[in-house]
């Protein structure tokens, strides 16, 4: 294993509804024995919501330059802030005058250029590698899983890390862990929850969420793995808001890849958030052996 | 709808591939690959990328400014992926977003979605805060989407009952959501949507 030490960055939910993705992530990394250092004084990537790119690279040269002052790469667990830091990070390398106009709108937003920025799967499979972290799992996670990616991991081209249309990385982790992909779940791997959505056409958001749901359970899948916040509020944190709205039953749990992995590590759920899900885990516990 | 040619707003190509992420529309030649593969066209029929594209480059600014189906798309970037031009869509509709946007602010347009309420209202908790404060951001969006305070409440208790109490039932928002963040460096992030921002 080539790291041993991370910039971690949470992201805006990961103190709220994203707390059981945060615990576990922290709990995850510690157990691979890589030390994470919270970025310091971290501000919002600009999420899906500051359209403007120009304000994105700037928003994030802020978050690049702190890590960056500690010599470390920055991981973070949410595809969106990934997708964010990622561009940013692009673009700022690229282009020098958009650096000088940084540096002269804050001494704070000077960025070299000189870190990397990815999301935890990558880290975990491409850097930590299957290997090592096969030599430190203590259980079995006999779960059936339907592996939900969303949105940035396989999109854009220039910030992706996985297969557009089928990313397999939250598969090789799952069936190292001794967990099952179920099949015909392929074809949603990739398609958005509607999360963006939620608040100006949540309509349209609960259809979108709802059809990922429902595949996952025809699929007969015990729980549905994801690796982005947005996506855990939609279909764990609204489960019960779409069943509500559109009068049907789903009852699917809805984890985070690092609450799977860290089970297989042999941490207690609590201290991976399992217990904050807003659909019950514990028949996913029970499966692990 | 017949197309007026005289009506047409020739530069208006000009004015997208002038916005950052605009400028790769005029690599578009219309095979719809976007429109196919969008999971919004799926549940909204008559959101059709494709067609918006080729308005745009044909000068209907009032047309494309106004639509509507502007604002459900979710930047989920499968176009942008799989598009053969690399026109990259999903940038192009954000960048014909912000020309709306700029229009209705100078009294032009009536843009016919609560969205931009919605992207102002966060934006305007990362220019206070430097991050993300649900409530204040829920506080200022639910009554100027309404019209008023009061109802801004209720339609907010309405969407937010349950899952307030399903989210603070787990320990997902304590006292400590109910507080905004205040990050040390967010006179910095004030300072950047003063010189970055379109505002």
């Amino acid at each position: 294993m080539s790291i041993n030490k991370l910039a971690y960055y949470p992201g805006c939910p990961s103190d709220g509804t994203a707390v059981d993705q945060d615990m576990s992530t922290k709990a995850v990394f510690e157990k691979l024995g890589v030390e994470l250092v919270e970025v310091e004084d971290w501000n919002c990537c600009g999420a899906a919501e500051v359209e403007d790119p120009r304000v994105v690279y700037a928003l994030n040269a802020r978050n690049l330059a702190i890590a960056e002052k500690e010599d470390l790469d920055i991981v973070t667990p949410c595809s969106i802030c990934y997708y964010n830091l990622e561009r940013s990070n692009k673009a700022l390398k690229a282009d020098e005058a958009l650096c000088t106009k940084l540096k002269g709108i804050d001494s704070s937003l000077d960025y070299g250029g000189k870190i990397k920025t990815k999301h935890v799967l990558d880290v975990f499979v491409n850097d930590i590698g299957m290997d090592e972290i096969s030599s430190k799992l203590e259980k079995k996670v006999n779960v059936k899983v339907a592996p939900y990616y969303g949105c940035y991991i396989g999109r854009p081209p220039e910030t992706a890390f996985d297969d557009p249309d089928n990313p397999v990385l939250m598969d090789k982790l799952i069936e190292l862990i001794g967990g099952e992909i179920v099949p015909n779940f392929n074809y949603m791997k990739t398609v958005c929850c509607g999360g963006p959505l939620m608040m100006t056409r949540g309509d349209i958001a609960f259809d979108m969420a709802r059809k990922i749901l429902d595949v996952a359970k025809n699929a007969g899948a015990d729980c549905i793995s994801l690796a982005c916040p947005l996506c855990g509020m939609m279909l764990d944190g609204k489960q019960a808001d779409i069943e509500k709205a559109l009068g049907i039953t789903i009852g699917m749990p809805v984890v985070y890849i690092t609450q799977l992995l860290g089970l297989a590590l042999g941490i207690e759920p609590n201290k991976l958030g399992l217990n904050k899900n807003a659909v019950d885990t514990k028949e996913i516990l029970g499966k692990v052996v | 709808m017949p197309i007026k040619t005289w009506e047409l707003d020739p530069n208006f190509k000009n004015e997208i591939m002038g916005e950052a992420g605009g400028e790769r529309l005029a690599s578009c030649f219309q095979c719809s690959t976007c429109t196919l593969g969008c999971p919004i066209t799926e549940i909204v029929p008559s959101y059709n990328p494709r067609k918006i594209i080729q308005m745009s480059l044909l000068g209907m600014r009032k047309e494309v400014l106004s639509n509507p189906d502007l604002w459900v798309c979710l930047i989920c970037q499968t176009c942008t992926a799989r598009c053969p031009q690399d026109v990259r869509i999903a940038d192009v509709l954000s960048a014909i977003r912000r020309i709306a946007e700029r229009e209705e602010e100078a009294g032009n347009l009536k843009i016919d979605s609560h969205r931009p309420l919605f992207d102002k209202a966060f934006q305007h908790q990362l220019e206070k805060y430097g991050r993300l404060y649900d409530i204040g951001l829920a506080k200022e969006y639910y009554p100027k989407k309404e019209g008023s305070f009061i109802k801004g409440m209720k339609a907010m208790m309405k969407d937010y009952k349950d899952f307030g109490m399903r989210m603070f039932k787990k320990g997902k928002m304590g006292p400590k959501a109910m507080l905004a963040p205040k990050v040390k460096g967010r006179a910095v992030i004030k300072k950047i949507f003063k010189e970055m921002g379109e505002e």
